[in-house]
């Protein structure tokens, strides 16, 4: 007797029903395959991904002039592009009075970022980071924001100067003094 | 005529697809590093990545259990 979906879908493969655990088997090592070729290629690249943070490139940049850094009061902030006209950052002075930049991609799908309410926030999938050091609080974003080098000259203007190395396993001080840690912690 | 069948071991399809996870999270942990700026660990996700799939692969294709004769 013929199945009610076999009459709805009347297809005839010749070799329907015989994929053996062999060539399940033999599939999955070609995708393990694939996952070792995409390593390398990120590996033979030598140029950074698209939006991905690039310490490296510092001593090579040009400084960008980003005005008096009186004019920036606490809680304030404002936009500027960096190394070309598709990077974006943000210059925002602290709570504390501390003057901060970050480029402005969410480290989560890429959305631009803003400052409100004393936090950069990602309007996007509702992600926000501390102003101090652009680590992630709460939202889907796991990893912090690139932050860019800031240099105050003796005529009171601020410079972005470079990118600064996103913390590392060799400064877990920094990622143990995370907010986000903490507050798991202490929950 | 009367031949062995021969077969993958579950145990091997099982080892095949326990590696496959750590190679997905380690592409996931490598390509977040690199987003970050850290490309110092490449060169080591690589050959741990290759080595991975050379194991897999050598199951995948000799691993085999003989179940008898076939009808």
């Amino acid at each position: 007797m013929t199945t009610w979906w076999r009459r709805a879908f009347p297809l005839e493969l010749a070799e329907e029903g015989h994929f053996s655990r062999r060539e399940f088997a033999r599939f999955l090592a070609v995708v393990s395959a694939g996952f070792t070729a995409g390593i390398g290629y990120l590996w033979w690249r030598k140029k950074p991904l698209e939006g991905a943070s690039d310490p490296e490139a510092g001593p090579k940049e040009l400084p960008v002039a980003l005005g008096l850094a009186a004019d920036l009061q606490p809680g304030q902030s404002r936009l500027f592009k960096f190394r070309d006209a598709h990077d974006a950052c943000i210059l925002l002075r602290t709570p504390k009075g501390e003057l901060r930049a970050y480029r402005q991609t969410c480290t989560h799908l890429g959305c631009a970022v803003r400052y409100a309410e004393e936090r950069l926030e990602c309007p996007c999938h509702r992600g926000f980071f501390e102003p101090d050091r652009g680590f992630p609080v709460q939202g889907p974003p796991s990893r912090p924001l690139a932050a860019i080098a800031l240099e105050v000259r003796p005529d009171g203007t601020v410079w972005a100067v470079g990118e600064l190395p996103k913390p590392t396993l060799e400064t877990l001080d920094r990622r143990a003094a995370c907010p986000r840690e903490k507050t798991e912690v202490t929950a | 005529m009367n031949t062995p069948r021969v077969r993958i071991s579950p145990a091997a399809l099982g080892v095949i697809l326990v590696l496959l996870v750590i190679q997905l999270y380690l592409f996931e942990t490598v390509l977040g590093a690199v987003l970050d700026g850290q490309r110092s660990v490449l060169p080591g996700a690589f050959f741990v990545s290759l080595a991975l799939t050379a194991i897999s692969l050598f199951l995948a294709f000799r691993s085999t259990v003989e179940h008898g004769p076939k009808e």
